[in-house]
């Protein structure tokens, strides 16, 4: 009987990796947070509640 | 030269190294995402050539490509190439529309800003972007000791105000946070909400680490342009130049070809003969 191989070429984000299970879900919310920041400090300039 | 004045050449090295590479990427995909990249950081390298210029010299077309391309266009059109990607179709064509006659109406306004120009405040001694624009000051606020002031009529009221580049109510400054948000919206929130789609989805982690470098790196320039703005501007040029790596780390990564890590072998019957 002949035998066909299908290959799964995506790679996959290691088991047990500290890397991906805390400090990259950790720094996602933290840009999250700081891009919302520099957002709402840039449409307080437009709006002129903020001066400079 | 201090190392202030170098670190924005080596900034617009790295920029037009990555610029090269990702317009090459767009001539052999012809992918309209590597198109507006290229242009948006083709923008950040001219801007950047203009500020290393700028804290050597005056020149006023230096000062015109400085803050057209450096402080207000280039987020907006390297955002817009992480919206080609996540974007449907129709929503593509109606922003690109709104964005190109957004920078033509930015780049009219900042030709009308030339001749107004207050070029006497100038002084290579600090970043252009400590310079560029005049400050009303608040009734009964102290002025900084080496600043300028002058006293003029805005709004109505006269008013003292620490003098700087571009007079006060110039109409082009009112269109950089227009950008400046849309790019910041696009790039940075399109690179974190691909990383989390492929954290989610726990595939491709070379791609997750580079949408959180090409994240890290906008975050890292536009972090360092407001705090000197907030009048600590010692930290810009680092900024940029640590934003044109980490960005250009993030992209490299990403566009490139995926390891076979996981391979699954099935055993699939040929045929019943």
């Amino acid at each position: 009987m002949a035998v066909q191989t299908k290959t799964n070429r995506k790679s996959h984000i290691p088991e047990k990796s500290l890397l991906f299970e805390k400090i990259v879900p950790i720094a996602l919310i933290v840009m999250g947070v700081i891009t919302l920041a520099l957002m709402i400090f840039a449409a307080g300039v437009l709006l002129g509640i903020i001066h400079f | 030269m201090s190392i202030n004045q170098v670190l924005p050449f080596i900034s617009t090295a790295v920029m037009l190294w990555f610029t090269v590479d990702v317009l090459q990427r767009y001539i052999v995909r012809r992918n309209p995402a590597f198109l507006f990249w290229g242009i948006g950081l083709a923008m950040f390298g001219a801007g950047s050539f203009a500020e290393a210029y700028l804290s050597l010299s005056w020149n006023k077309w230096m000062f015109f490509v400085w803050y057209l391309f450096g402080a207000a266009l280039n987020a907006a059109w390297l955002g817009h190439g992480t919206l080609y990607l996540l974007a449907r179709k129709k929503w593509r064509h109606v922003v690109t529309v709104f964005l190109v006659a957004g920078s033509l109406f930015a780049l009219y306004l900042m030709l009308q800003a030339m001749p107004k120009l207050d070029e006497a405040v100038f002084t290579t001694n600090k970043p252009v972007s400590e310079q560029y624009g005049t400050k009303a000051l608040e009734a009964g606020a102290t002025v900084p000791a080496d600043a300028q002031t002058i006293i003029t009529t805005y709004r109505g009221k006269e008013v003292t105000a620490v003098r700087g580049l571009l007079p006060l109510g110039t109409p082009v400054r009112l269109t950089t946070p227009f950008f400046n948000i849309y790019g910041l919206f696009t790039l940075v929130g399109g690179a974190i909400y691909s990383a989390y789609l492929f954290w989610r989805k726990r595939v491709m982690p070379n791609r997750v680490i580079a949408n959180v470098l090409i994240a890290a790196g906008a975050l890292a320039i536009g972090s360092a342009s407001t705090l000197t703005r907030l009048g600590y501007g010692q930290f810009l040029y680092l900024g940029e130049l640590i934003s044109a790596i980490m960005m250009f780390i993030g992209f490299r990564m990403a566009a490139k070809p995926q390891p076979d890590e996981v391979i699954v072998s099935n055993s699939i019957p040929a045929s019943a003969d």
